[in-house]
């Protein structure tokens, strides 16, 4: 898995690429709350490029949500394949975040 | 099935004294349990070297063959191999190590069938065509029991060793308690010492249990009812469950305080005996299993690959659900619900088994593996799901559809890993009726307002049922679903359960995939009656793959249908044909 970070005005995107798995989901974490703790609080996943999650993943997401819920804060994720998104569909995910088709579509709606 | 890399009885890789017989040593190879080699012993009596299971590697002969050479310069003593039974993971490893194989100072011992097998290079009863090892033919110096198929009186003859030594050879009937008979055959040498074999066909035909002092060696007697090993060419379960109630007898008769069996770590006869009490029990429910040979094993490791898959994604979101239950209940303040939920499976756990599979098998296919292999080690992870897999707590939150069927498709994997047929159980069924009860199904909540609105003056049911409110969530919730019956319910032929489960499992991938319009159809001819499902709309998700999964196809087939999918302008439809019932 490789994360590519890019800012867009106020807003942090984290452009996933891979596997996020029970070796990788750490990592993922690790460079979210990297970003979160230098004050990035309106947070974009880009998981186009993300093939397969699994439950370490899925926890990591969950815990994002909780620590950006302060007003003024954003979080969303976009561009799942199909594979990740029926995962997020089926496990309810989908109710707690903010899904969109590309990061435009995102950005414009913050 | 798989202990650990265990020597605690006896220390591997290190001479030391046999217990009950003080002038024996024993130098002990432990391997992991697997299909590939064996365990080895090496045992050194004042009369000659006993190489017992020379294993499947030649790495583990080399270091077999480097300890009896060492043991030969120093004693001057023959080698005799003796093998627990002739499978390829017991002995293949020798054929390419000189030190182990030379006539003119070793003797290879085996059961008379498996002796046979050896010579004629029976790459079946050698299980050779099963684990994709070929071998070639040797020759094999003593047949034991090789007189007749079984012995009511006892006889002696002579075995002439390398290094001019000759030993007694006496058969006999063992009864270790009233109406209990092993066939026995004993060596007995010049010293006195003795060393005896008991014939315990059931894992094969040539398997033998062997006893020095009282120390027992006794090949795959403990995994012989195991999903995977049972129902190999030669297996028989009636030989089996004889040979069973043999030794079971025999270890209880207090003759025997160390047991070594052919993978795995070395027991003491109290835990033998509680193990092969259970094999026992496993082996006496095996009637019927088919025959585990290399077609089966194929179709096996496809299957286990196809449900994997399944498993992957069905327990990544059943756990994903549980998380989700928690981070509500948490936002609500509820702690100790959330934690509740939060602890029903352990993701870690989950996560690391579904990995190691994939490494397997992406290890497996590089290397153009045998398919027992993924057979296997898929049993071996769906085997740890099932033990903590707590199925009834987790039903109480979330969809018991989800749960019901996980649970069903590890059983189904396991069934087939035991060699009996995944049940199916077609019957005539009013197609619409199966197809609208699935809807229903899938649309409404666990529990409704009124039933939450009424629980509210008992704590402990309003907390179980809202935790089931939240954990429930109608796949058709917010979906536009159409379903053209036709005029009249067409009688099919279907397993219910399967069919249901297949729909669920289409609607999932839809719905999952981003579908939000879905359209069922049913039509007929005189023989058959179509199923179409359309899904629609959705600007998240993609669609499905444009092929239909292995398992779909599979599970179809099992309902009783034929499955095909196809793209269409902005969604993804899937048919399933089923016949008619008479």
């Amino acid at each position: 898995m490789d994360i590519t970070t890019t800012m867009h005005g106020g807003a942090t995107v984290l452009a996933v690429n891979g596997r996020v798995d029970t070796t990788t989901a750490g990592d993922l974490e690790s460079a979210i709350n990297s970003r979160i703790a230098e004050g990035n609080r309106r947070l974009l996943l880009d998981f186009g490029g993300v093939t397969y999650i699994s439950s370490g993943g899925l926890r990591v997401l969950l815990a994002t949500a909780k620590k950006l819920r302060n007003d003024g804060d954003r979080y969303a994720l976009c561009r799942l394949s199909p594979e990740v998104h029926k995962v997020m569909k089926l496990a309810g995910f989908t109710s707690i975040f903010s899904i969109y088709a590309s990061q435009d579509e995102a950005l414009a709606a913050w | 099935m798989l202990p650990g890399n265990g020597g605690e009885l006896l220390t591997p890789r290190t001479w030391q004294t046999v217990p009950g017989a003080a002038d024996t040593r024993i130098f002990a190879e432990i391997r992991k349990a697997d299909v590939i080699s064996s365990n080895s012993y090496l045992i050194q009596t004042p009369d000659l070297l006993l190489l017992v299971d020379p294993g499947g590697l030649l790495s583990q002969a080399e270091i077999l063959a480097t300890a009896v050479t060492r043991c030969r310069d120093d004693t001057g003593l023959p080698l005799m191999v003796m093998l627990t039974h002739a499978h390829v993971d017991h002995f293949i490893g020798m054929q390419a190590c000189p030190a182990l194989f030379d006539p003119e100072h070793s003797i290879l011992a085996v059961h008379d069938a498996g002796a046979m097998a050896i010579e004629r290079r029976d790459p079946n009863l050698t299980q050779g065509e099963v684990l994709g090892r070929e071998f070639a033919a040797m020759p094999v110096g003593v047949h034991l029991f090789g007189d007749s198929k079984c012995c009511d009186t006892i006889r002696t003859k002579e075995i002439r060793l390398p290094h001019k030594v000759t030993i007694s050879c006496v058969r006999d009937r063992f009864s270790p308690e009233p109406g209990i008979y092993i066939d026995r055959e004993c060596l007995l040498f010049s010293s006195g010492h003795r060393i005896e074999l008991y014939h315990t066909p059931g894992h094969s035909p040539d398997s033998c249990c062997i006893r020095v002092g009282r120390t027992l060696f006794i090949g795959d007697l403990l995994f012989a009812a195991n999903p995977g090993i049972a129902g190999l060419c030669g297996w028989d379960q009636d030989d089996l469950i004889r040979s069973l109630e043999g030794m079971l007898a025999m270890f209880k008769s207090g003759t025997i305080d160390i047991v070594c069996p052919g993978h795995g770590r070395i027991i003491t006869v109290n835990h033998a005996c509680t193990m092969l009490e259970g094999v026992l029990a496993d082996a006496r429910a095996l009637t019927d299993i088919a025959e585990l040979n290399r077609h089966r094993a194929e179709e096996t490791a496809r299957f286990a690959e196809d449900c994997m898959e399944e498993i992957n994604e069905l327990f990544t979101i059943l756990a994903g659900r549980l998380y989700y239950v928690a981070h509500v209940m948490d936002e609500l303040g509820e702690t100790d619900m959330a934690v509740q939920a939060g602890t029903l499976m352990d993701g870690d756990v989950l996560d690391g088994l579904l990995e190691s599979f994939r490494e397997f098998a992406a290890a497996h296919h590089a290397q153009d593996h045998v398919s027992i292999h993924l057979a296997l080690k898929a049993g071996q992870v769906i085997g740890k799901l099932e033990r903590s897999f707590m199925k009834d707590k987790v039903a109480r939150i979330i969809d018991v559809s989800l749960v019901t069927r996980a649970g069903r498709l590890l059983s189904s994997y396991s069934t087939m890993l035991r060699g009996f047929t995944p049940p199916r159980e077609r019957e005539a069924c009013a197609l619409c009726t199966v197809i609208e009860s699935v809807i229903i199904g899938l649309s409404g909540p666990s529990c409704s307002d009124d039933d939450i609105l009424a629980s509210t003056d008992d704590e402990a049911a309003f907390s179980r049922l809202l935790l089931a409110r939240i954990g429930t969530r109608p796949l058709l919730d917010g979906i536009r679903v159409s379903f053209a019956r036709g005029t009249d319910d067409p009688c099919v032929l279907i397993d219910r359960d399967l069919f249901s489960d297949l729909l669920t499992y289409i609607l999932e991938d839809l719905v999952g995939t981003g579908a939000e319009e879905l359209a069922l159809g049913v039509t007929t001819d005189q023989a058959c009656a179509t199923v179409t499902i359309t899904g629609t709309g959705g600007k998240n998700g993609g669609g499905p793959a444009s092929t239909v999964r292995g398992f779909f196809l599979r599970l179809c087939e099992r309902a009783g249908g034929s499955l095909s999918g196809e793209c269409t302008p902005g969604g993804h439809r899937y048919t399933i044909a089923v016949n008619r019932a008479a």
